[in-house]
């Protein structure tokens, strides 16, 4: 596949921690592709997102075609292709949060935000004006027991009500 | 009341057992220590097979047999330890991963040596970012201690430990997916034969375990296969002569939620009742048991005739549904099948991969089917057709009966069968996610089949009490066909 329909803007750099950790990471594997994910995590962390460039330097990285790291980006719902919000909420809606109300919680976080919620295709759905928060609904996540449950950024929520959630979104820094 | 027994789960809530210090005070590692020092790799791989230990991660397949498959000229080997807990109500690897994950080293430590690998992934969800912190931080305090390393304890062994993140994709749990994951392509999975256990990650010879599983090993290897043994049934299958024990050993990280009191983690023997369980989780919330998932959401449901069911992998598979990952979720009388139908179907049909026709169509379909029904859009034709049976004149012919057909219900069943077909056990997919989706499809609509009746009939979800939403046992396909196993001991 020809990399030149892929629009590159500016160009992207791992910064000097995140190549060192790189450095380590490939060292793992006997072959450079097996890299792909956490390079690509390490990636969405410095760039908040994974665009065209980033793609692009991946791909020099990993000494494979820009297309074969986008075929990969697309398949997982973890890697954002557009920008997104500071604070990204991921919402827990399957059987088990389901079951425990997850709905109410859901449909706070949406008025409180006064968003949407994005669709894997279009992320800019769920994201607020100011570009500090998103809103997705995910796929279990393995926390039934103290359901329902949200994830913001990196870290779970239990147990919520909408009492907490307002709680939660309080003490976030800005 | 039946007692936990908490073997794994020991220490879980005992302060700072993450670090090597604590760990070490409690046994920490000393179990690896006696592998090395008292047997020989061949007789752990031995003891494994004779403790009967059943993978945890979902298809309950004998380890020791699985190792067995692995030929032992071919280098490298790796192992990939597989911690993307994904199953809908699964929550048990989690804890062991943020609280105790020396443990988890401490059994891939016995399996490479059992199994000579020098090179181990530990595949971690995504979303798992506190557990692969801690797990790092656990590998980090190994190196340094001389256990994981070149010349691990001045044994001449090299083993090294790597995490490797996933990305939110439930199919990375499947375990070809896992390795295409971990090679860096999509999750796709493969077709199997070759098994990763002759051709895996890098087309080596590759042991797929879950979390669970192999923290089971320092318990087996520091107890004894015997003390092991002890907990838990160990069936006889009388089709063979003599008859063949088929163990259910050991004990199960049951993970329960839904409606009772206290959901969580509970360490229990293997071969405990629904019923048991429910009470052990301090009872249900609600009136009355209207359903049981016993194994994570791919599993067919439980109705509330069969609550006497033993959850371990042989009763639960002889009564025509899994253990699988042992997530167990409970529904009360105040819940509507068709409508958690529809979740777990919308589920699966996010989470296909997208290889196989079947697979890739079908689950949308059957999602939508599900949504009709529930939006009260569902198709129900009335039609006279020659229903032929035995006439008043004593003949057989056209009897002259108007039936009345659930036409959705009918397609809801064929589409689902023509993914996987659950009569007969075939699929026509790459992967048994197909199983996974037409399980739950049709045994929620052959079990609750009133409630999706009532659901298409009236335009709307309803929500029938408990004793006429079940189709009762004489009718029940499942309830019909299920053996209960006995034990070895009495045949
Ligand atoms: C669709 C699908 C999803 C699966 N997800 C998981 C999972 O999240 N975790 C897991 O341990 N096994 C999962 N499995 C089972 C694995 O394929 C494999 O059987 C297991 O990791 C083997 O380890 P064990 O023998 O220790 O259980 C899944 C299987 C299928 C078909
Ligand atoms: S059955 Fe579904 S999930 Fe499995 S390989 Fe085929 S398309 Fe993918």
């Amino acid at each position: 596949m020809s990399d030149e329909i892929i629009q590159i803007e500016t160009p992207f750099q791992f910064n000097e921690e995140n190549k060192r950790e790189f450095d380590e990471l490939i060292g793992r594997y006997p072959v450079k592709e097996a890299a792909m994910l956490p390079t690509l995590h390490l990636a969405q962390k410095q760039a908040g997102y994974i665009s065209p460039a980033v793609m692009k330097y991946v791909a020099e990285l990993l000494e494979l075609t820009v297309m074969k790291v986008k075929d990969v980006v697309t398949f997982y719902p973890m890697f954002f292709e557009e920008p997104v919000g500071k604070y990204v909420i991921r919402v827990c809606h399957t059987l088990p949060c389901a079951l425990r109300d997850c709905k109410v919680v859901l449909e706070h976080l949406k008025a409180k935000l006064g968003t949407d919620i994005a669709l894997e295709t279009n992320l800019a759905k769920g994201t607020t004006d100011d570009g500090k928060f998103t809103l997705m609904k995910v796929e279990c996540l393995a926390s039934c027991d103290v359901a329902p449950v949200i994830m913001v950024n990196d870290d779970l929520y239990k147990n919520l009500t909408p009492e907490k959630v307002d709680e939660i979104l309080a003490q976030l820094p800005n | 009341m039946v007692q936990e027994r908490r073997i794994l789960y020991e220490h879980l809530d005992t302060p700072n057992i993450n670090t090597y210090d604590v760990f070490r005070q409690h046994d920490g590692y000393t179990r690896f220590e006696k592998a090395i020092a008292e047997y020989q790799p061949e007789e752990i791989a031995d003891m494994v097979k004779e403790a009967g230990l059943k993978g945890r991660g979902g298809a309950g397949f004998s380890t020791g047999e699985k190792w067995s498959f692995v030929p032992r000229d071919i280098e490298p080997r790796y192992l990939c330890c597989n911690a993307d807990e994904s199953e809908p109500g699964t929550f048990s690897n989690r804890y062991v991963l943020e609280k105790n994950p020396h443990l988890l080293i401490e059994g891939i430590l016995i399996c490479c040596y059992a199994m000579g690998i020098e090179t181990t992934y530990v595949y971690i969800r995504g979303e798992f970012t506190l557990g692969k912190k801690m797990l790092d931080a656990a590998i980090k305090e190994a190196y340094e201690q001389g256990y994981l390393g070149e010349n691990v304890r001045d044994t001449g062994l090299n083993i090294n430990i790597y995490t490797h993140p996933g990305a939110g994709a439930y199919i990375c749990g499947e375990e070809t997916g896992l390795i295409e994951s971990l090679e860096g392509k999509r999750g796709q999975p493969r077709n199997k034969p070759p098994f990763p256990a002759v051709q895996g990650v890098f087309m080596k010879p590759t042991v797929v375990q879950n979390v669970e599983t192999l923290c089971n090993l320092p318990f087996i290897v520091g107890n004894g296969v015997e003390w092991y043994t002890q907990m838990g049934p160990t069936y006889g299958d009388a089709r063979f002569d003599p008859p063949k024990a088929d163990p259910n050993t050991g004990t199960k990280l049951y993970c329960i939620s839904g409606d009772v009191n206290e959901p969580g983690v509970y360490e229990l023997d293997l071969g405990l009742t629904c019923t048991e369980l429910i009470e052990v989780a301090g009872g249900l919330r609600g009136e009355e048991v209207k359903a049981v998932i016993p194994g994570g959401s791919s599993a067919p449901i439980l109705t509330h005739y069969e609550l006497d069911t033993r959850l371990d992998f042989t009763s639960l598979t002889l009564a025509k549904s899994m253990l699988g990952s042992g997530g167990i979720i409970v529904m009360n009388e105040t819940r509507n099948i068709v409508d958690c139908l529809l979740n777990i179907m919308k589920f699966y049909a996010h989470e296909s991969c997208g290889q196989c026709t079947p697979c890739r169509w079908g689950t949308p379909w059957v999602r939508d089917i599900v949504q009709r029904i529930a939006d009260g859009d569902g198709r129900q034709t009335t039609i006279t057709r020659p229903k032929f049976g035995v006439t008043e004149s004593g003949r057989w012919g056209d009897t002259g009966e108007t039936e009345e057909i659930y036409e959705d219900l009918d397609l809801l069943e064929n589409v689902a069968n023509n993914i996987a077909n659950v009569d007969t056990m075939t699929w026509n997919t790459i992967c048994v996610f197909g199983i996974a989706v037409s399980w739950p499809a049709v045994s929620y609509m052959r079990k609750f089949r009133p409630e999706f009746e009532a659901a298409i009939r009236e335009g709307k979800l309803v929500t029938l009490p408990v004793a006429e939403a079940t189709v009762p046992p004489e009718e029940n396909y499942a309830y019909q066909q299920r053996i209960i196993p006995k034990e070895f001991a009495d045949l």
